[in-house]
């Protein structure tokens, strides 16, 4: 009985790990697989999607639309940002990661400025469950769930709808998708918008875990870029398949050693793929495939 | 004309303590020990387009190679400076391991920076969870996130009053020690090598079609980079007696991104300037208790990436020369125009 | 003579196809010759297997008797090869002056490095251009001065991909002219090329490639004789 426990309590803290990583990493994903922009500003979005969620929620909004207010808000300040700065770095790569970093520092410390090191937070919803000796988050449970919904609206939004199909076109040849009819500084900054929407998302829906501080978004950008890299430019292809690789070199190595040798063994793990499958996972797939 | 400002700034700076007190001696000291990572930026980004977060990583590694070795070999004299050569090899020990791994194993631009921001992130995350005393290297406590202290000053023996590098005489061999830094560096970065350094930033794949071993020069340059972090490292662990790991977080890490990037990363002594300014109007910022510091990074590294992609200093100083130019020459209906990186 | 260039059995697969499907070629040395054929070849593939940029998934590869398969590019380089890339392959942000520079400075030194720039600018054309940023060089200049520094390793072989891409027809015969000259000196020289004209004025030998093989060689007459080649061209000879 213990065992099954023991193998549940695993599985559970694989699934949250998987979770974790696959919101954190669809927005990043979104715009550095069809923008070729690399977003350092990517935590902030998250904290700035928990930030509005917690206040909104504390205000008196019902915590699933104090989620929306959250998203809507990140969404709208990648549209802003995108519009003053990052449409003018689309071809600097380099640049426009020394951009979106300096949003970073500004945003963390902009933050810290106004709300203080921390506010006070959110309970988490539903309550928890017990198995044996141990306790579990209900509402942590309940998160793969809507990682994997997420991505399969994601992927019906990509392959099935008009702006799907013209983002893609878009991504793959401009010039071409503009000579189409395909207005494509509106796409671009579509794209961004919900990339940052859904960074927000991620910081909504972590908001009742975890305290809401100014840095927060620094531990998310990590696991958002190695997951990230992992999975390679096609984000349907290879996300979950990257998410689920390093929420299990996680999970085993937080159970035996630890949180933060947890998070080494992530980062170990994008300097070996890096150097191993550079274009990642999807990239790894795509080539095999080629043949056939 | 360069040269004898320079000579000039230099005098003044080593007669300096004649005139000003301990205080502002120790603060100019702290300015001047970053410059050496920054340089080193300067030359792997700036000469050889080489984007590397690692800089930090081996800033950190010096200084807590020479908290241990110094504190185990205790405060006999001598055994300072074999602390101060070991830290300087740990970190080139490294940067050859990882630089082979990334250059001849095909990791280039954007990756680059990954693979050296992760591994400048796996030494924080590590060093952090050292609090506990079981964390010890012989007699070093690792200590964490609380910081390795109490390493011992650079000290030569001598009988009964040793010379001990503490104040003005810690001032002055930094000073020293930078002047010989940039003059090597300018001699390199305009010889031969630097010609191929350029070369590879510019148009990797031509240069190795011109015969040259591109990825021996990018290794190279790495390793020289790297191990100037690594002297920043000793010697600001040396100036506070103190080494954390929080000196290569996040936020450490883009600090010498920006003083590269906002000065003019392919010029030397543009780096050079902006580094000093920009430690020291942080340090003005935190002294007047202004928390914008960090803000006010952020903001000058924006608008010198949007408006002055090559530095502030080095985008000045062309449109100064470009006015120059206009009054010196005879008007001609052909003027060159100059494309900005 | 002997061959200076030889290729056995040379075979590149990328993931789906063949670009270069059993390529036996034999240049000798001092030879003049054009590689030709349609769009999709396997030209470039071919120039890029000859110096390492890609590794061959079988067959070898011959670089004056040494088999130089395997071989890293700058060694190829500095074993006597150059190349001139069909984009070009100059240094952009740098002054024409000192592209050259770079080409010029692993074999020479002080002054005789500078007496040999002056002589390739002079080649050239662009002695007055020498501060003037390659940037800002005309399509066809650009070409010139990545030929120049492509001679300037003074090289056994030489390869020239698409050189009068983009060229006026005067630049163009100028730049044959160039290419002849180069090769009265002893040069071996391999045009990959599209415009029938130029080749005209300079081949002596001439190699289709067609999906990856070679599908005929010989003279240039011979060559446009064949009615298949003029079939796999679809009249564009």
């Amino acid at each position: 009985m213990t065992f099954l426990v023991q193998a549940y309590a695993f599985l559970y803290q694989f699934a949250d790990s998987f979770a974790f990583l696959v919101l954190c990493g669809l927005g990043l994903a979104i715009i550095f697989g069809m923008m070729g922009v690399i977003n350092l500003a990517h935590g902030e979005f998250i904290m700035c999607g928990a930030y509005v969620t917690v206040l909104t929620a504390r205000a008196g909004l019902p915590l699933p639309f104090a989620m929306l207010a959250g998203t809507l808000a990140a969404g709208l300040v990648g549209l802003i940002l995108e519009f003053l700065i990052i449409r003018r770095l689309y071809h600097r790569l380099f640049d426009s990661i020394v951009a979106t970093w300096a949003l970073s520092l500004i945003a963390t410390q902009g933050m810290l400025i106004v709300a203080g090191p921390s506010i006070e937070g959110l309970k988490t919803p539903f309550g928890s469950f017990e198995l044996g000796e141990y306790s579990f988050s209900v509402y942590r449970a309940l998160l793969p769930l809507v990682a994997l919904s997420l991505l399969a609206a994601l992927y019906w939004l990509f392959v099935r709808t008009r702006f799907g199909r013209y983002s893609r076109a878009t991504i793959e040849d401009a010039d071409m998708a503009r000579a189409l009819g395909a207005n494509t500084s509106r796409i671009y900054s579509q794209t961004f918008g919900l990339g940052a929407a859904l960074a927000g998302l991620t910081g909504a829906l972590y908001a009742p875990t975890m305290t809401a501080v100014p840095t927060m978004g620094q531990a998310f950008i990590v696991q958002s870029f190695v997951t990230v890299v992992v999975s390679g430019a096609d984000v349907m292809l290879g996300l979950a398949p990257s998410a689920a690789v390093l929420a299990f070199i996680q999970s085993l190595l937080t159970k035996s050693y630890g949180q933060l040798i947890g998070q080494i063994g992530l980062l170990l793990t994008v300097i070996i793929v890096v150097r191993v499958l550079p274009k990642g996972i999807s990239g790894w797939v795509l080539q095999r495939n080629a043949g056939h | 004309m360069f040269w004898s400002a320079f000579g000039t700034i230099v005098l003044a700076a080593a007669v300096l303590p004649m005139f000003v007190n301990d205080f502002a001696i120790t603060n100019l000291t702290y300015f001047l020990v970053w410059v050496f990572m920054a340089l080193g930026l300067s030359l792997i980004w700036g000469y050889a387009g080489i984007l590397s977060f690692g800089q930090t990583a081996f800033f950190g590694l010096a200084g807590y190679t020479y908290g241990v070795v110094s504190i185990n070999l205790g405060e006999g004299g001598l055994w300072t400076w074999f602390a101060l050569v070991v830290s300087l090899v740990m970190p080139l020990v490294l940067a050859v391991i990882v630089g082979y791994f990334m250059f001849y194993g095909g990791v280039r631009d954007v990756f680059v920076g990954i693979v050296t921001l992760s591994i400048t992130l796996v030494f924080e995350t590590f060093m952090a969870q050292t609090a506990g005393p079981e964390w010890t290297i012989g007699s070093a406590r690792l200590n964490g996130f609380n910081g390795m202290s109490n390493m011992p000053p650079l000290t030569i023996p001598w009988g009964e009053t040793p010379l001990v590098f503490d104040g003005t005489s810690f001032f002055w061999l930094v000073l020293a020690m930078g002047v010989l830094v940039y003059l090597g560096l300018r001699i390199l970065v305009n010889s031969r090598f630097g010609n191929v350094l350029v070369a590879i930033r510019e148009n990797p794949d031509r240069a190795e079609m011109l015969g040259y071993n591109v990825r021996m020069y990018q290794l190279l340059v790495f390793v020289i980079g790297s191990v100037l972090a690594g002297m920043s490292g000793v010697l600001y662990t040396l100036w506070g007696s103190y080494i954390t790991p929080s000196s290569m977080g996040l936020t450490a890490a883009a600090l010498p991104i920006i003083w590269v990037a906002a000065g003019g990363r392919k010029d030397l002594t543009a780096t050079l300037l902006a580094t000093v300014l920009l430690t020291w109007l942080s340090q003005q910022l935190a002294v007047k208790g202004n928390q914008y510091a960090l803000i006010w990074m952020g903001a000058i590294l924006l608008v010198v990436v949007l408006f002055a992609p090559e530095g502030l200093f080095v985008t000045v100083w062309k449109k100064l020369r470009g006015r120059m130019r206009a009054r010196q020459a005879e008007p001609s209906p052909k003027t060159a125009s100059s494309t900005s990186a | 003579m002997a061959a200076i260039l030889q290729t056995r059995g040379l075979k590149k697969y990328f993931g789906g196809l063949y670009a270069i499907n059993g390529v036996d070629l034999a240049v000798e040395e001092g030879e003049l010759r054009c590689l030709i054929g349609p769009n999709g070849a396997g030209k470039s593939t071919l120039f890029k297997l000859i110096l390492g940029s890609y590794d061959p998934s079988e067959g070898e590869i011959f670089f004056r008797g040494e088999n130089i398969t395997g071989i890293r590019p700058h060694l190829r380089i500095q074993r006597g090869m150059s190349i001139k890339f069909q984009v070009p392959g100059i240094f952009l942000d740098l002054p024409v002056e000192q592209n050259l520079r770079i080409a010029l400075q692993r074999a020479y030194r002080g002054a005789a490095l500078e007496e040999e720039l002056s002589r390739l600018l002079d080649l050239i054309d662009l002695e007055g251009q020498r501060d003037e940023l390659a940037a800002n060089l005309s399509h066809g200049q650009q070409q010139w001065l990545e030929i120049a520094m492509a001679v300037a390793l003074r090289p056994a072989m030489l390869l020239l991909d698409e050189p009068t891409a983009g060229m006026s027809p005067e630049e163009t015969f100028k730049t044959g002219e160039l290419v002849k000259r180069l090769n009265a000196s002893g040069m071996t020289i391999i045009v990959i090329e599209h415009d029938m004209a130029f080749v005209r004025q300079i081949a002596k030998r001439v190699t289709v490639l067609h999906f990856g093989k070679v599908f005929d060689e010989g003279t240039l007459d011979k060559i446009v004789g064949n009615e298949d080649v003029v079939r796999i061209y679809l009249g564009k000879v």
